[in-house]
């Protein structure tokens, strides 16, 4: 455990305005990571869907709730756990995306989720005291494909 | 600071929409209200010119959703011009670059409405 790879854990309150805060702390981490500009946006991007999915669907809309972010550098992988404290979410009953269907019965839920699963080598849930985390992960580039190491 | 803004303008009956900022589960109302706008007014041919749209989640992506079908019963498209690297990243990874018609640039885009085929069908 003597390493000294960055970890940060992020609160922020369960309100959309903090959605820039997220994207802006997880783009900046992963730019520390080893992560291109490109990559960087797009784990961003993951973060920011799992947290408006933990707003709209474990809390359900109510602003006063608490969205923890977990970032750690694991060497070859960076970690991304979104964690609250809301109403249980099975994962398993987000429809899957059929995008044909989705335009010709107006249906937009679950793309969030198509998109983090599509962004990131791993995406997982588990639910342990009481909170629901999902925990997603994204390989970092080999060394030597042209980003720098940080 | 203000995340989103979205100009729009018209140009031979085509609605141009510029959204300058970050589309996500914040600012979606604004963009959405644009595009109901050009719905509300009988405007079935849209273009999203995003030369400063700097992010889109899959809330702005579910937005134009909502709404093609409509759009395209009524003759109309809604077109997309000038995206950046990551925008386009993301139309690409959901499989939206086949859904929809995108153009490298904004007049490529209005110049399509003329090629008389005005209703939207995805693009082969």
């Amino acid at each position: 455990m003597s390493s000294r790879r960055p970890a940060l854990v992020l609160r922020v309150p369960s309100r959309t305005e903090f959605l820039a805060t997220i994207r802006d702390v997880t783009r900046r981490m992963a730019e520390v990571a080893g992560f291109d500009g490109a990559q960087a946006d797009q784990l961003a991007l993951a973060a920011d869907e799992a947290s408006t999915n933990v707003i709209e669907h474990a809390y359900r809309g109510a602003p006063g709730r608490t969205i923890e972010l977990r970032f750690r550098d694991e060497g070859s992988d960076l970690c991304v756990e979104v964690v609250d404290d809301g109403a249980a979410v099975d994962p398993r009953a987000v429809p899957q995306v059929d995008l044909q269907r989705y335009a010709s019965e107006r249906r937009t839920g679950g793309l969030g989720m198509h998109l983090m699963g599509r962004i990131m080598d791993s995406v997982t849930f588990r639910r342990a005291a009481r909170r629901n985390v999902c925990c997603m992960v994204k390989r970092k580039p080999a060394a030597g494909s042209g980003v720098a190491a940080p | 600071m203000t995340e989103l803004s979205v100009d729009s303008r018209e140009l031979e009956g085509i609605v141009l929409l510029y959204p300058r900022g970050f589309i996500n589960a914040h600012t979606v109302r604004l963009f959405e209200g644009e595009i109901q706008k050009a719905l509300d007014q009988g405007r079935y041919r849209i273009v999203v010119s995003g030369a400063d749209l700097k992010y889109i989640a899959s809330a702005g992506l579910g937005a134009i959703m909502g709404v093609v079908e409509e759009i395209r019963t009524n003759g109309g498209d809604i077109r997309l011009a000038e995206l950046n690297e990551t925008v386009r990243n993301i139309f690409d990874i959901l499989g939206f670059n086949h859904l929809y018609r995108i153009f490298p640039s904004e007049v490529e885009a209005i110049l399509s409405f003329r090629e008389g085929g005005e209703t939207g069908s995805p693009p082969a």
